[in-house]
Parts: C-alpha cells; sequence; structure tokens
C-alpha cells in the first residue's frame, strides 16, 4: 500500500486494518508520534490527514487512502506548525512532554483551519490529555497565537 | 520482598537517610559508554575516567560528569532523571554556576548507574521524594568548581602562569593582566585529564554573585518535546530487534498454564514466537501490532497458585472488591500502633468540651502516566546486557535486573531515557515492570526486544496509592478551640508493602500528613491499624500526604464548623507564633485577593465557594485556596487554586512555578475523578476510558507565588499537590452544605 | 439470545387453573420408541456440534472461565435470578440419564427429564422446529463429544409461590409451536434452508421479533409481519432483520448480510452488544452455504414503510456546526467532536469496514434508542474473527459522560447527517446506567470442548 506521508510517497506492508499509529512508529521509524492509549483516549498519536486532526491509534491503514499524512516530525516544515513550535517553546509549555507531539499537532490544526479561533474554538478543539498539567500554558501559547494576547502578568512562566 | 530491596521512600524522606548501610549499591566500570550507541551522541569519554572508582566521593569525579566539547558545549550526565520536572535544566543551572559556563550551552543526559552518582546525601541515587535538589545541591555546585578549578590549572600550564593570576567568563578562562582568554572547549582535554582537585579546596560562590542560580532560566528539554525529538523508553531501537506483547494474568499470582489456541497464534503472519512467563504470557513478532494482537488473542488456562505460594507472594483473590475492603478498613478495631503524640488525648476527651467525630477514606489510585511501561533489552556478545528502560533509580534496578538475567552487576548497562510521566511509577515494584520480561525474551529469543505494555496491560499491574480508613475525634473547649484531635488510619503503607510489615512500627509513609501537621492543637494523637492490601501499592505523587492532608484538613474544617470559626482565621490562629507557616498562610489569601469563604455569586451567576489547606509535606510548605461551584449535572467545578509554596530556597522560579502548577493539576484530578474500583478480583478500568483523568475541560487556572523563608531548602516537585484536593473538598462542603469525606467528588451528586 | 425472560412469569400467572393432568404430563417425542446409536459415526457427532453452533448453546450455557456447557449463568428476572444449567453429559450433574426422548422434549417442548417445565428463556419455541435429524446429531454430539462436568446446578432465586413451573405448560400451549419445521414449497430449496436456519436452531426472533403482553414472540414465521421487525430485550434494541431501509434490512444486500454473519462486520456496521455474542459463539462458524442461505431468506422479508418512514438520505448539513467555532453551541456536537469524532469521524460516516458508520446506521434510526445508549456507557466487546481478536474497541464513556451528556450527544447523533432516529432523554440514560455493567476489555471465548 502508497501512504503519503511528510511530502514522501512510501510504501507500506502492514495489514490494512493496522494503526497508522504503528505504521509509522515501527514500519517507518519515526518515534515523535505517541503511543498513550490505543483507544483515542488521550490523543498523544495525533497526527494530520490533509490538514485535519486525526488519532492515528484508531486510524486503519485502509483508512488513510491518498490523504496526505503529516506527523510531528514534518510540523516544523509548516509555518503553521513552525509558529506553534515558536509559541510552545516560548510559554514552556511542556513538562514530560510525551503528549506535546499531539498538542503540538493539535494546534497546528486547529490553525490551519482558523487562524484567528476565539476562546470557544480554542477550548473546542484542544481536547488532548496531559497527566503534567501543562494546561493552563497549553491555553496561553494558544491564546497568544490566536491574538488574544497572553495571559494576565504572574501567570505565565 | 528482598528480590526486590528497594530504598524506600520512608528511608529518605525528610532530611539524612536512614537504614541505608544494609543497602549494597553497586559500583560499574561499564554504563557511560554503552547508551551512546542508540540514544547518545557519541561519548569520547575513556572508561577509565567513566569509571567509578571507590575512592573519590559521590559527585566529585568530574570527568564522570562532565564532557566539554570543541565547540564548548558541555555534557553533563545527570544523576537525576527528567521526567517532566526540570532537573536536567535545574543540574545545568547549579552546575553551570560554579563551573561558569552557561547552562544554555549544557546537553544534559541522565547518568548510567554507578558509585560516582550516588549524590541523594552522598550515599543512595533515586529520582524521587522531591528529594533531587534539596540532597545534591551543594553536592553539584561543588562538581562545578571542582570542574572549574581544573580548567583553570590547565589554562595555567598552558599559558605558563601561575593559577591565581586566572579567572574565568562564562565558557572561558581569562588571564586578567594579559587580556588572554581561552575557551573551556579548548582545554577540556587536558583538564579531563588531570587529578581531580580535593573537594575542600575549592570555594563555593557567594549567592549574591549567582548569574544563573535563581533565574527563571528556560528548560533545555522544551525544544525537543515540542517537536517529538524527544526519545523515551518507548521510542529506543537496536538493530535486529524484536517486538513483544503481554498478555498479564487477570489476577496477581496467577501462572499461566495450557494456551489453548497456541498453535494458531504461533502460526499468525509475523509471529516469531510465544512465551510463558511469570504472570503473563507473551507473543513476541517482527512488529509491535501482530505481536499485540497476538497477545490479545491468546486463551490462557490461568492457574491458581497453591496455599504455599501464596504466602510468599502478594495473591489478588477472585472476590476482592474495593467496596467491601472499604467496609473492611472502616471496621478495623482498635487504637492501632502511634505514630505521633502529643500532650494527653484522654483527658481531653474526657473534658467538658464538645467532641465530633468521623470516619474518612482514600481510594486507590493510579500514575496514569502518559508513556506505559516498556523495555528493550539487549544481550551482547562479550555477555553484557544493554537495558533501556524507565526508571527512577538506576543503581537498584541494575541490581535487580543482573540477579534476573543472572550476571554481574557491572555486567548490565541500564539507560535511562526520558520519562513520559512518572509520579512514583517508576520504581521497583515486584511484578510492576516489564524488564524481567524483556530479559527473558531475549535471551529466549537470542535477538534484543522490546517489551511495551499496552495501556490496559499496563493499568492490570500499575501499584497503587494505598486505600485508607481514618477516624478522627477532635475536641473543642468552650470557646471552640480545637484541644485534641485523634487520627487511627486503617491502612497499609507503601514502604511496608514493598518491604514487609513490621508489627512495631507505623509505617511513616501511611500516616504521613496525618503526623507532622503545625497546628498548636495541644492534644494530639496519630496511629496506625495495619491492614493488608492484596493489590500491589506503591508511591504515587507526594505519598502519604497525597491522601492524608485532604482527610485532616478536611476533618479540620468540621472542628472549625463545629467551634463556629473561621477556617482561615482558625488555621491562623493555631499557627500563632510560626512565621513561617503564618507568613505562608496570609502570602496565599492575598493571591486570592484576600480570603472569602463565601458562599458567593460570581459574575457570571454562578453561586461559589472558597476553602482553604494547608501541608507540609517533603520539607518544604503549601497552602493553597480553591474557588469551586457546582454544575447542573451536580459535578464539581474549580474555577481558580491559588497556592503559596515555601520551599525554603530555590534554584529555579520558573521550574518551581511549573511543578506546582503540575502537582496543583494532579491534586484536582485526584480529588475530582480518580478512583480505581475493584470487582471480582479485578480492576474495572483498564484505560482512560474508565479511569479518567482530569481533560483540559475542567482544569482551573493555578496560581502560584513562591515564598522563599530561607529555612533548609525543601522538596518542589510533590510538595504542592497534598494541600489542593482539601482546599477543594473543604470549599465543595462549604457550598454545599454536605460534608465531604472521600474522594473522587464524580462519585458524589451534589448540589448548592 | 439471552435472558429472555423478564415479564413473562407475571404474566402466566395469571393464566393458571386449567387441568393438573395436562400441566404435568409429559408430551410425547417421536424418539420414544427409538434408541440413539451407542456409538455414533464421527460424521454424526461433527454435524452435531455443528448444529450446537446453530443454536448457540455455548452462548448461554458457558461462562467466561468456566468449563464448557457446565451452566451457571446469571440471567435477570423481575422475580429473581435465574441460572443456566449443567447440559454436558455428566449423570448427576448434567444430562449424562437423558434418553433421546428426554433431550429432544427438553430441546423442543422445554420439559426436562423429571417433567419439570423449562423457563422460556431457553427459546424450546423456536428450536421446536428443528428437525429429528438435528436433534438426533445434537444429542449425539453432547453424549458424546461433550466432556462430562460434575458441577452442581445454581438453584433459581425465584421465590416460592412463583416458581411453580406447571404454569408454563399453559403459555407452551398458547405460544409455543410443537411442529418441526417443513418446507414452504412456494420458495427454493436455499430459501427454506435458510427459513429453517432462522426460525430454528438459530432462534434469530428471540431478540428480534416483538413480545406481546404474555411475553410471547408475536409471530414464528415470515406470515407475522411482526416476526423479525425489531424489538427491545434486555437493554438492547434488537433490530428490524425485514427490508425496512431505515431500521432493518433495506439497504443491505445479501452479500452484506453474509459479510456481516461471517466477518462481523461490513459497511454499514459492526456486530455490538447481544449480536457480539452471536457472532463470536455462532454465526462464524456457520458454512458459507448457510450464512447465504439466512441472506437470502432475510431478504425475502418485506419491510413495513408504515413503520420505517422515510427512507433514510445522507446529509452533510451537519459539517457545519462541527466545526470549532460552531460546535461549542450546538449541544452534543462538542462531546461528539471529543469523543466520538476520532473513531467515528466527523462525517458520521465511520471506517469501513473497521470501525462503523453513525450517519444512517440502523441504530441512530431506530425509534428506541437503548442500544445506543448501552453502547455509549458501557462500549462493546471485543469481536473474535477467526481466532483473532478486532483492532479497534468501542470505549464505554459511563464515567466520563453524565446522563444528560450521553443524552445530548445521542441526540445530535440521532438528527445528525440525515439521521431521524429521535431524541434520547437523560432518564432513560440513568435507568440504563442504573442496571448495566461495562463490556470487558478482554478477548472473551466460550469454549466448546
Amino acid at each position: 500500500m502508497k501512504l503519503k506521508i511528510n511530502g514522501h510517497s512510501v510504501e507500506v506492508t502492514s495489514d490494512p486494518d493496522t494503526p497508522l499509529l504503528w505504521v509509522i512508529r515501527d514500519e517507518l521509524g519515526m518515534t515523535g508520534t505517541k503511543f498513550g492509549c490505543g483507544l483515542a483516549q488521550c490523543g498523544a498519536c495525533s497526527v494530520m490527514l490533509d490538514g485535519k486532526v486525526a488519532r492515528s491509534c484508531v486510524t486503519p491503514l485502509s483508512s488513510v487512502g491518498a490523504a496526505e499524512v503529516t506527523t510531528i516530525e514534518a510540523v516544523e516544515a509548516d509555518p503553521v506548525g513552525q509558529r506553534v513550535v515558536e509559541k510552545w517553546i516560548a510559554h514552556q509549555v511542556p513538562q514530560c512532554g510525551y503528549c506535546q507531539s499531539g498538542q503540538v499537532v493539535a494546534a497546528t490544526a486547529l490553525l490551519k483551519e482558523n487562524p484567528k479561533p476565539s476562546r470557544d474554538d480554542i477550548a473546542a478543539a484542544m481536547v488532548n490529555l496531559c497527566r503534567c498539567g501543562t494546561y493552563n500554558r497549553i491555553s496561553d501559547a494558544m491564546l497568544d497565537l490566536a491574538g488574544l494576547g497572553t495571559a494576565k502578568d504572574g501567570e505565565t512562566l | 520482598m528482598k528480590d526486590n530491596d528497594p530504598v524506600l521512600m520512608e528511608d529518605v524522606a525528610e532530611g539524612a537517610p536512614r537504614n541505608l548501610s544494609r543497602r549494597q549499591f553497586l559500583v560499574t566500570s561499564a554504563g557511560v559508554a554503552s547508551g551512546a550507541l542508540v540514544i547518545g551522541m557519541g561519548i569520547p569519554l575513556t572508561p577509565a575516567r567513566a569509571a567509578g572508582t571507590d575512592q573519590m566521593a559521590p559527585g566529585t569525579n568530574v570527568p564522570a560528569f562532565l564532557e566539554i566539547r570543541p565547540d564548548n558545549r558541555v555534557r553533563l550526565l545527570s544523576p537525576f532523571n527528567e521526567g517532566g520536572q526540570g532537573i536536567f535544566t535545574g543540574m545545568a543551572q547549579i552546575v553551570g554556576e560554579e563551573l561558569d559556563a552557561d547552562p544554555e550551552s549544557f546537553i544534559v543526559e541522565n547518568a548510567p548507574a554507578g558509585h560516582d552518582y550516588l549524590v541523594v546525601f552522598g550515599k543512595m541515587r533515586i529520582t524521587g521524594g522531591s528529594l533531587s535538589t534539596r540532597s545534591s545541591y551543594d553536592t553539584m555546585r561543588r562538581l562545578g568548581a571542582l570542574g572549574r578549578q581544573m580548567l583553570l590549572e590547565a589554562a595555567a600550564a598552558q599559558l605558563n602562569v601561575a593559577v591565581d593570576s586566572l579567572t574565568t567568563e562564562p565558557g572561558q578562562v581569562v588571564h586578567t593582566v594579559s587580556g588572554q582568554k581561552i575557551a573551556y572547549g579548548d582545554l577540556a582535554k587536558a583538564a579531563l585529564d588531570l587529578p581531580v582537585p580535593d573537594p575542600k579546596s575549592v570555594k563555593l560562590k557567594d549567592p549574591k554573585d549567582f548569574r544563573w542560580i535563581k533565574q527563571p532560566f528556560k528548560r533545555l528539554d522544551v525544544p525537543d518535546k515540542a517537536t517529538g525529538k524527544a526519545i523515551y523508553a518507548m521510542d529506543c531501537k537496536v538493530e535486529g530487534m524484536l517486538h513483544a506483547a503481554v498478555q498479564h494474568a487477570p489476577r496477581l499470582g496467577l501462572k499461566p498454564g495450557d494456551i489453548r489456541n497456541l498453535a494458531d497464534v504461533q502460526a499468525m503472519k509475523g509471529v516469531h514466537s510465544v512465551h510463558k512467563l511469570d504472570g503473563a504470557v507473551a507473543v513476541v513478532a517482527e512488529r509491535f501490532w501482530v505481536a499485540k494482537l497476538g497477545a490479545d488473542a491468546l486463551q490462557v488456562d490461568w492457574q491458581e497458585p497453591t496455599e504455599a505460594e501464596k504466602a510468599k507472594i502478594r495473591y489478588m483473590p477472585a472476590d476482592f472488591s474495593t467496596e467491601a475492603f472499604a467496609r473492611h478498613l472502616t471496621e478495623a478495631k482498635g487504637d492501632g500502633t502511634e505514630a505521633e503524640s502529643h500532650g494527653n488525648i484522654k483527658t481531653a476527651f474526657d473534658g467538658p468540651g464538645k467532641v465530633i467525630s468521623a470516619t474518612y477514606h482514600s481510594q486507590y489510585v493510579h500514575h496514569a502516566q502518559l508513556e506505559p511501561a516498556s523495555t528493550l533489552a539487549r544481550f551482547n556478545a562479550d555477555g553484557t546486557l544493554d537495558i533501556w528502560l524507565p526508571n527512577q533509580a538506576p543503581e537498584q534496578f541494575q541490581a535487580q535486573i543482573a540477579k534476573v538475567a543472572g550476571l554481574k552487576p557491572e555486567q548490565v548497562n541500564v539507560n535511562s531515557p526520558l520519562l513520559g510521566g512518572f509520579f512514583g511509577r517508576h520504581f521497583l515494584y515486584p511484578g510492576a515492570n516489564p524488564y524481567p520480561q524483556a530479559v527473558a525474551l531475549a535471551k529466549a529469543v537470542g535477538r534484543p526486544v522490546k517489551v511495551i505494555w499496552t495501556r490496559e496491560q499496563e493499568f492490570l499491574r500499575d501499584p497503587l496509592r494505598p486505600m485508607a480508613a481514618v477516624r478522627f475525634r477532635g475536641a473543642l473547649d468552650a470557646s471552640g478551640m480545637p484541644v485534641a484531635i485523634e487520627a487511627i488510619s486503617a491502612t497499609e503503607g507503601p514502604s511496608e508493602a514493598l518491604r514487609g510489615h513490621n508489627p512495631k512500627k507505623v509505617d511513616s509513609n501511611a500516616v504521613e500528613g496525618l503526623t507532622g501537621k503545625a497546628y498548636a492543637i495541644p492534644n494530639r494523637r496519630i496511629a496506625q491499624i495495619y491492614v493488608k492490601n492484596p493489590t500491589s501499592l506503591a508511591y504515587w505523587r507526594s505519598v502519604g500526604h497525597s491522601m492524608n492532608d485532604f482527610l485532616y484538613e478536611g476533618f479540620l474544617d468540621e472542628m472549625a464548623d463545629a467551634g463556629g470559626k473561621d477556617p482561615y482565621d482558625l488555621r491562623m490562629t493555631l499557627l500563632k507564633g510560626n512565621a513561617r507557616l503564618t507568613n505562608l498562610l496570609k502570602a496565599v489569601g492575598d493571591l486570592s485577593g484576600g480570603w472569602k469563604r463565601g458562599p458567593f455569586t460570581a459574575p457570571d451567576g454562578t453561586r461559589r465557594a472558597r476553602g482553604v489547606a494547608m501541608a507540609s509535606p517533603f520539607g518544604s510548605e503549601a497552602a493553597a485556596i480553591a474557588e469551586v461551584s457546582i454544575d447542573p449535572a451536580g459535578k464539581v467545578v474549580v474555577h481558580d487554586v491559588w497556592e503559596a509554596i515555601d520551599p525554603g530556597s530555590i534554584v529555579n522560579p520558573a521550574l518551581v512555578k511549573l511543578q506546582a502548577m503540575s502537582a496543583a493539576t494532579l491534586g484536582v484530578s485526584q480529588v475530582l475523578m480518580e478512583e480505581v474500583i475493584y470487582k471480582t478480583g479485578e480492576p474495572e478500568a483498564r484505560n482512560y476510558d474508565l479511569y479518567p483523568i482530569l481533560p483540559p475541560d475542567r482544569a482551573p487556572r493555578i496560581h502560584v507565588r513562591i515564598v522563599e523563608s530561607g529555612a533548609q531548602m525543601g522538596g518542589v516537585g510533590e510538595p504542592p499537590l497534598p494541600a489542593v484536593p482539601a482546599a477543594i473538598g473543604n470549599a465543595v462542603s462549604h457550598l454545599t452544605g454536605k460534608r465531604v469525606r472521600s474522594m473522587p467528588l464524580d462519585k458524589l451528586t451534589l448540589a448548592t | 439470545m439471552k435472558k429472555v425472560l423478564t415479564t413473562f412469569i407475571a404474566a402466566i400467572i395469571v393464566v393458571a387453573g386449567a387441568l393438573a393432568w395436562y400441566v404435568t404430563r409429559k408430551p410425547a417425542s417421536p424418539f420414544d420408541t427409538v434408541a440413539a446409536a451407542s456409538a455414533p459415526s464421527a460424521d454424526l457427532i461433527a454435524e452435531g456440534k455443528y448444529v450446537a453452533r446453530t443454536a448457540d448453546c455455548v452462548a448461554c450455557h458457558s461462562v467466561p472461565g468456566g468449563q464448557p456447557f457446565a451452566g451457571g449463568l446469571k440471567m435477570g428476572t423481575p422475580l429473581g435470578d435465574i441460572y443456566t444449567t449443567n447440559i454436558t453429559p455428566d449423570p448427576k450433574d448434567g444430562i449424562g440419564a437423558y434418553t433421546l426422548a428426554d433431550f429432544d422434549r427438553a430441546i423442543r417442548q422445554g420439559v426436562a427429564k423429571d417433567g419439570h417445565r423449562l423457563y422460556p428463556a431457553m427459546p424450546y419455541p423456536s428450536y421446536s422446529k428443528m428437525s429429528d435429524a438435528d436433534i438426533r446429531a445434537l444429542y449425539a454430539y453432547f453424549m458424546h463429544d461433550v466432556k462430562p462436568q460434575a458441577v452442581a446446578n445454581t438453584p433459581s432465586a425465584i421465590p416460592s409461590p412463583m416458581n411453580m413451573r406447571w404454569p408454563i405448560a399453559l403459555w407452551n400451549a398458547a405460544f409455543a409451536p410443537s411442529r418441526p419445521y417443513s418446507n414452504v414449497k412456494a420458495h427454493d430449496a436455499e430459501w427454506n434452508r435458510g427459513a429453517y436456519l432462522v426460525q430454528g436452531p438459530g432462534h434469530c426472533g428471540s431478540c428480534h421479533t416483538p413480545r406481546g403482553a404474555a411475553f410471547n414472540e408475536k409471530g414464528m414465521t415470515q406470515n407475522s409481519k411482526l416476526y423479525l421487525s425489531g424489538a427491545l430485550l434486555d437493554g438492547w434494541y434488537a433490530p428490524s432483520l425485514r427490508s425496512d431501509p431505515n431500521t432493518g434490512l433495506g439497504r443491505w444486500t445479501e452479500a452484506d448480510i453474509y459479510a456481516f454473519l461471517k466477518n462481523g462486520r461490513n459497511g454499514h456496521g459492526v456486530v455490538f452488544g447481544s449480536m457480539l455474542e452471536a457472532y463470536n459463539n455462532s454465526t462464524q462458524f456457520l458454512s458459507d452455504a448457510d450464512l447465504h442461505a439466512i441472506a437470502h431468506y432475510l431478504k425475502s422479508l418485506p419491510g413495513d414503510p408504515a413503520r420505517d418512514g422515510a427512507p433514510f438520505a445522507y446529509s452533510d448539513a451537519t459539517m457545519a456546526q462541527l466545526t470549532p467555532a460552531q460546535r461549542m453551541s450546538v449541544p452534543g456536537a462538542q462531546i461528539f467532536a471529543a469523543k466520538c469524532s476520532f473513531c467515528h469521524k466527523l462525517d458520521g460516516k465511520g471506517q469501513d469496514p473497521w470501525i462503523p458508520p453513525l450517519a444512517g446506521a440502523t441504530s441512530s434510526l431506530v425509534p428506541d434508542a437503548a442500544s445506543q445508549i448501552n453502547v455509549v456507557l458501557n462500549g462493546s466487546g471485543r469481536v473474535m474473527a477467526n481466532g483473532m481478536p478486532d483492532s479497534y474497541r468501542m470505549p464505554p464513556y459511563r464515567a466520563q459522560l453524565s446522563d444528560k451528556e450521553v443524552a445530548e450527544v445521542l441526540t445530535f447523533v440521532r438528527k445528525a447527517w440525515g439521521n431521524h432516529g429521535g431524541p434520547v432523554d437523560a432518564k432513560g440514560v440513568a435507568a440504563l446506567r442504573a442496571r448495566t455493567d461495562p463490556a470487558s476489555p478482554q478477548v472473551i471465548v466460550l469454549q466448546m470442548r
């Protein structure tokens, strides 16, 4: 099966029901996309399919079809993704970092769809779990990216 | 539990460690180089340099820690692992400060196992107990200073000048008179060949001259984590590696019998082999997904252990339920073994004042770190074993892995990649770490094997924070002031669960947070009734405090209400004369805009109230205020948490704040929604579906104030947690008029 | 088919009072004068084993982790719990002492060896249509291939006098046919084979046919318009198997039906709820010819436009409600996006064939939302196809969503993309929540030996 991923076209041999996550991690050797739950509960495995966020642990290889897969490894190649990464660093968002590939991908997908999301849009789209409690800083970084200002003095790091 | 002989939190929780002499810490001459093969970056240290030697005190063998490259980048091998707490950055700041090298030029990795790295109070090594910075601050500063001294000496030799005519600027040695400068990178080779000076010979900086310490220095690991480049154990790979997935026995203690469909699974495309392991079966395959499906498919006839075997292990009976166990704890008889006593409790309760009593409960909780456990093992032709696994204590794992593999400890190269969260998950817990499986499988198949536990298998073996039922009694005098408090906790502490119960002793980790409270209640008695759990038990972020401060501070509010006192004012009164804690309580009150308990109507029309609580965990002090409302479905909404934290003194305010926000959020998650429920001997939840953790739409805004009282440096990673659930519980109790005495609050249907 | 008995006993008590000899007599069996072969051929045993698959005996007479066919499955009834019995050939605890005639009476007439009437949780009204040949083969299988298990039966918890069995005989007279299936001449052999399997051993009507006041199935053959027209049973709504485009198989081809029964999935859906058990333990083991016959027969049952309403037509108007900007303001839309859409996709079309669509799904169109409520609260068990577990499972959401939230998200789903199943209220969710448990995430295989 052919897979379009991060601007390349590759041939993959996994069974059609294999989750895209494991095709990316095992067969293609890219480990930035994380395994957290395998059940679409946490979002650590988020990738983009034609620019829209998808959870790769519940995306059978056979349903990717001709869609262009973008993983965290290629996020900085996208100008929107690059801005997200910059703000993620500026706001010192990650802690253990394990969920952050997915968070950055989800943020990038939202901003590609809507460069000026409202607070509600952000809350609606940023639903991935984080166990370290980086939610406040994710929110700060998103408000900053959306041009809605930064958090009040003393609330960011 | 001899086989796992872990260093227990109990030994090291406060101040100097006890009872460490019997523990064996192993010296390794291997290690440093091995990590580089896959995840390192090529390490030019010679074995001689990397070797730990018994002669040198831990934390002094500079070449074992530092490499300075020609481009002036400094590679630091950290004795503490990075799992989100920012310790790599903190270590770079501390060492960089005294080395006089910009922490931004540091590359930090976790050090291999070895004597040199036993820098926790100079004797042992764990990343836990909120110990890293406070236990090694002076040692690591001195390490930097020793490194600087060696660079100065190398420069003196090169320039042929006296050492005392030289000084440093960040990253370079300067000859003051001539203005000549030599970059550290150009001196490193010669410098690191010099003998390490006597540690006493170097002088540490005056804190007023600090350039980097105390600055909100940005974290070194953030860029890689924002771009998916950070490598966790799950991500490690070596050539020729096979993947393995396991199916654990549904209950602890069961053994695999016949596998009914063995041949079918063996015949699956991509399956290499099927194996029976201790309490598990495994499928080894070329790719993980195939292994996972195969492991799920295995139809195993699980066998009960014999009675003799049961006596030796932690065995989970088929009829165990948490509901029944909570009742069992509540019904535990007796006054327990005393943990703390002051004044005369009997006279106080026999006095004329009012007496109130209540029983509180804590629940089992999961670590639920987002990265499930995994281990990669590779046997080498020279008989050594390379192993990659998430861990909080490399030397302890090395010793156990050696036993499992039948090797000498120095033949085991422990690699400790970044941790995808830990919260106490990655200590040595019997049956809860995948390394025995990885070692057995790698040995059996003759190729490197990486075992990954799916979330379901992880939750089936994650050791839990204990359940407890705590019986409180409180006595008030005529003016409504508390004069006596008694707390008897029926529980098993995590340390006695790991080491074995000593009937004469209380497990301090079982009662901390009931003990050690600073309030001036003249008569008090804290005790524990030991009740064995069939589950595996573990340390969970802030350990006993994570539950006990919720319980104690809740009952303290009940005493305040019974005596007609405001809970904030009561605490202030009970802390009279304690400048550190009254300052802290005032600080959190100020941070919240001035204490107001409510209930009040917020601008959005919701009815809200605030609660306050305090805790004294891990050498630090914390006070929190939380504001809550109840949504139309009867669930608690936490709007804001204000927290003041006093760790005595700090290294990086940004890291302290980050950890406070993190710990507070975990506290919110635990009190609102977390509980492991067992029915018929099995945990009901095997994933985040039935064990939800705090999602973003329920996360409050967290406001942190750091107070540096100047007291002895305390911990940071755990201390901000315990006061938060308690403050939330107290706010909810006040808002609803219904006393909350257990967690999680989502189990209750509440109304204002 | 499990736990059929719900309101049945209370209803039949009322009709008590007929002649005692009738209600306690042992009915006749064609095998009364025929001895079973003492050493049946391997072929006959194999045939019997296949019949046991078609009748799905194991689903009710085994429990996970228990011995095959040793019984013990709890079935809740309003009067108390009853437990399925040991049907291994153990002489004391099982049916080892049963003659072929005794066996026949139990299977086809619901009468035990000692003459007591079985509760019609045992689907003997359907099994009564089984052929003599199948009964003979089934007997050979149970007596000679199933291992005897000395596992005592658990007494039912129905208190006296409600535990009297004799009124059941009267119920049988009214509602249980007592004649084996005979071919309908107007139809070909394939159709007749399908009809036999569906009406007889397959006992599809036990779940899929609505029941009357006495808990009787309203129709046992294609002659009734209500036969297999959909029914609520034990917290699951078993949809119509007739050619109703919305609530039945109207949009399915015979090939779709075949694939569903063979693989547990097709582009229209994936087995869940009680059908998961029927698939895991029964339909996947049927021969291709039999599955095609079933499909052929089912496709011959006409739909009822008056009941089924206007056929589903996909509408993409919903997509406008699912943008991040909109979904916070449409009740249920944000929950759908955050919890459901990653698998079922924002367009509701699922990921064919691994993850089922919600757009146009029968469960989104039937007026009774029990199945959707149930699967959202409790998730679904593992589909085991050909010995291999599925790669994707529906997780339970009972710990994450309140009754109100479940109602909101399902109300949203049931009117999205052209669905018109009607709204869900929180009370219905609360009621199901109270009496159901989450599905196991582990693979459960009930062994036949």
